[in-house]
């Protein structure tokens, strides 16, 4: 049985790569464990005459459309000649095709447990590239150029970066074959379950990872992986998901806070570097600044003139969607100049290589300013918080290491974010319906609707005045918050949330309630009704979806046989069968 | 926490399958290794790993070999094993934790080239070949040979495999032709049953002790050497063992 399965998994604390559970092993295809991690891993190659080109898909089987397959090609390759010798590591992220499954395996499992900025969202994939270009005489054009790409669902940005990085390298050195025993490797890695530690065969070593779950304590992990001993053939991750914020942003700190706000309120930003990697970098800096909240739109840490959204997302015809865009093509300087945020990222940061853009054509004084800082008229609500900078500055003077100005940063960025959240968090508290209205023999309550009105009068009572010393217009951001994708995304989830809450509290209700005397001179018609809504709600208590305990579970599943035995024989007949039937 | 299995733990130690065709000739762990581990006791100290990899002809029954110590199970029909498997095995050897990771590579001529990445940093090789084909016997070297390049100084054993195939005089002489090849490749030598199980377990407590034993030991050496204590000091500050051994090893404070 499927769920006994789970279960099995679930208890089996630490490793739970043990095919000995046979009960886990039968519920299991080849490729089903890969899946749930890496969707397929491919080679792009660039042909001189075809451009670039899918050389190979790992697993065969996978199936990826014509225009998928295009996007990847074109993402897999820096877009403009910025050079790039030797290894390149990037990330994109793409729009599935519709019509197809757009989920792995385990991803409700994950989705459940897992930080909701760190959910997996149906129909996008990220894709991870490393782009090798070298010096070869025996090339046509006189230079090896090939990416290799791992495409995923789940956004660790950090941990399959590393990942590829090791299979990459196999890959250049001994070819073909070691995709293969990649893939293979990761076929044998036990599912992503929220909060587990699970160690990953991968080419040889093992990694041993922490998946992120929502009960971690909102501490700001190392960034730094930790020490790897090779010869003990073990690395630990401290987190898979933590990136370093502070290097991409550098430039642009100055206005931290409005792009906090930016980013908070989905306004459509481009960030402009000249290279994949360093915008890749910053967009992902730039949608985790909101970190614990997620970014719920759309955001491309690398996206090309190629890409099948280009027309949709570049059009002026419209305004601009609400994205997060990165860019290295300096045709997108004129193609986005009536982006309302422009933010250019300097990588040159202590290295020689000369910046992108020699754009001086730009009809816009925005587009026409390469020097890296953000190009705006945002007016922000809230007022600049000296302090931080004085902070961030000083750090830069006493070459403060890295990883204290990234945990610094993100701290008060997290700061700054729950700040603005404890209001909204407290207000929907308040939306749960008292304990005292939930009955076993009514429908589960409803959650009362979100009022505006009432949220902005709690902020007065309880705003973010009291626990950050940032001033401003506080109430103005809230109204503008409230109306984006981001308020909904977060609503949603908290409803999903609160909602599971009273299932379960209603769940508990029921399972202490005495039903037998409640059907007593009941009509058949609601007897029927309350076994055939029992029989529901345990069906999603055992698949987790409603979060009771084993007890209660068996608690109710003997209260629904007793029910059942005090039905007529016909009746109990006619359920039984029914229920096999399901 | 590291918990292990009743069927995991090894507290005295095992011995050869014949000492005559063992380079390994102590009889117990090392005075040093018995004494630290007693102080351990409590599991102060967190997680050791030696990692072992099977190599070997192919069909030679290196998955069997797996498959019947991990999981008590023989699967009669033959599924070549793509690139490498993976098992991880928890014993408690004087209750210390100590994990054994499994690298089960195929034995297929095509997967060679990749082979060595997976070889990298292994502690026990474990050349594997079949009563049934006194070939296979002979590639061990080059097995060996091979695996040898990456690895970590590591314990060697050539294992004999399909014993149950095999009729008692077939066992008498490969066993004498498997002698010679241990010693060439300085390997001991087992000769065993996935079928029946026979000898399987004994085989793998024998390589985990010794193993154990080494890495231990030489984890001693290595604090010693950095606290200018020297071996043989009647007085091992045990402390300082401790809590300097922990800083060595990034891997044993994160024990799962």
């Amino acid at each position: 049985m499927a769920t006994s399965g789970l279960n099995e998994i679930r208890t089996n604390e630490n490793i739970s790569m043990d095919k000995s559970n046979s009960s886990v092993s039968s519920t299991i295809l080849p490729w089903d464990r890969f899946s749930n991690w890496v969707y397929c891993v491919c080679s792009v190659t660039f042909d001189l005459e075809l451009g670039q080109a899918m050389e190979m898909i790992y697993p065969a089987h996978v199936k990826l459309t014509e225009r998928e397959k295009l996007n990847i090609c074109y993402l897999s390759f820096p877009d403009s000649n910025s050079g790039c010798m030797g290894d390149t590591q990037f990330h994109f992220r793409i729009r599935q095709c519709p019509g197809k499954k757009s989920h792995f395996p385990a991803q409700f499992n994950y989705n459940k447990d897992c930080p909701a900025s760190l959910q997996s969202d149906a129909g996008y994939w990220f894709g991870f590239v490393y782009f090798r270009q070298t010096r070869d005489p025996s090339q046509k054009r006189g230079y090896f150029q090939k990416s290799v790409v791992l495409i995923t669902r789940l956004p660790f940005t950090q941990f399959f970066s590393h990942v590829l990085s090791i299979v990459a390298n196999e890959f250049f050195e001994n070819g073909e074959l070691s995709l293969e025993a990649a893939c293979h490797d990761i076929d044998q890695w036990p599912e992503p379950i929220p909060g587990q530690n699970v160690q990953l065969p991968l080419v040889g070593s093992v990694l041993q990872v922490c998946i992120p779950s929502r009960l971690d304590q909102m501490i700001i992990s190392p960034l730094k992986i930790g020490d790897s001993n090779h010869s003990l053939g073990q690395e630990i991750y401290p987190s898979i998901h933590e990136i370093d914020i502070f290097s991409p942003l550098q430039t642009v700190l100055n206005n931290v806070q409005l792009l906090w706000e930016l980013v908070l309120t989905a306004e459509p930003v481009v960030a402009m570097a000249s290279s994949p990697s360093f915008c890749a970098n910053a967009v992902q800096s730039l949608v985790s600044m909101i970190w614990p909240l997620k970014y719920c739109s759309d955001y491309r840490p690398y996206f090309t003139i190629h890409d099948s959204e280009f027309k949709e997302y570049t059009t002026k015809t419209r305004l601009p969607p609400s994205v997060i865009l990165g860019v290295t093509n300096p045709f997108f300087s004129k193609t986005l100049q009536h982006w309302p945020h422009i933010i250019r990222i300097d990588d040159n940061l202590g290295t020689s290589e000369k910046s992108l853009s020699k754009m001086k054509k730009a009809f816009n004084p925005k587009a026409l300013d390469t020097k890296p800082g953000v190009y705006t008229e945002y007016k922000p609500f809230l007022q600049k918080d000296k302090q931080i900078l004085k902070r961030f500055v000083k750090g830069v003077e006493t070459k403060r290491p890295l990883e204290v100005q990234n945990t610094i940063l993100k701290r008060y960025l997290m700061e700054l974010t729950q700040s603005f959240m404890i209001p909204l968090e407290r207000y929907a508290a308040s939306l749960m319906p008292f304990l005292k209205n939930i009955s076993p023999f009514k429908s589960v309550p409803t959650l009362k609707p979100f009022v505006l009105s009432d949220m902005l009068a709690s902020v007065e009572r309880s705003g973010p005045q009291l626990t950050c010393g940032v001033k401003g217009d506080w109430l103005g951001l809230y109204k503008k918050f409230v109306r984006t994708i981001n308020f909904e995304g977060w609503w949603r989830y908290r409803q999903t949330e609160m909602n599971r809450k009273l299932q379960a509290l209603h769940f508990e209700a029921l399972a202490d309630a005495d039903l037998i005397l409640w059907i007593r001179n009941k009509p058949e018609v609601e007897v029927v009704d309350i076994i055939l809504r029992l029989r529901d709600k345990l069906s999603l208590a055992r698949r987790k979806i409603i979060p009771v305990s084993e007890n209660s579970i068996r608690k109710v599943n003997i209260q629904l046989e007793s029910i059942i035995n005090c039905v007529p024989d016909d009746l109990k007949s006619v359920l039984m069968s029914n229920n096999r039937q399901r | 926490m590291h918990k292990v299995h009743t069927d995991r733990i090894i507290s005295d130690f095992p011995s050869p399958y014949d000492s005559s065709a063992s380079p390994y000739h102590q009889l117990n762990f090392h005075p040093l290794v018995k004494s630290v581990s007693a102080e351990n006791r409590s599991g102060t100290v967190g997680l050791k790993i030696c990692k072992a990899v099977l190599v070997g002809d192919v069909a030679v029954g290196k998955t069997c070999l797996v498959n019947r110590f991990c999981h008590d199970a023989f699967d009669r029909d033959y599924k070549a094993t793509i690139g490498v498997d993976f098992e991880v095995e928890k014993f408690s050897v004087l209750s210390i934790p100590f994990n054994l990771q499994l690298w089960d590579t195929a034995g297929q001529e095509r997967f060679r080239c990749i082979a060595a990445s997976y070889y990298r940093g292994s502690s026990i090789i474990i050349a594997v070949c079949d009563i049934m084909d006194p070939e296979s016997l002979n590639h061990t070297k080059t097995w060996v040979d091979e695996a040898k390049k990456t690895a970590e100084n590591p314990n060697i054993f050539l294992v004999i495999t399909k014993k149950d195939l095999a009729t008692e005089e077939h066992v008498a002489l490969m066993k004498e032709e498997g002698k010679k090849m241990a010693q060439l490749i300085g390997a001991e030598l087992w000769i065993v049953s996935s079928y029946t199980g026979e000898n399987v377990k004994e085989f793998f407590f024998r390589a985990v002790a010794l193993t154990f034993d080494k890495t231990v030991q030489s984890e001693i050496e290595w604090i010693n050497n950095k606290t200018n204590i020297q071996i043989g000091s009647s007085l091992v500050d045990m402390n300082q063992t401790t809590s300097s051994s922990r800083q060595k090893s990034p891997t044993r404070s994160n024990c799962c």
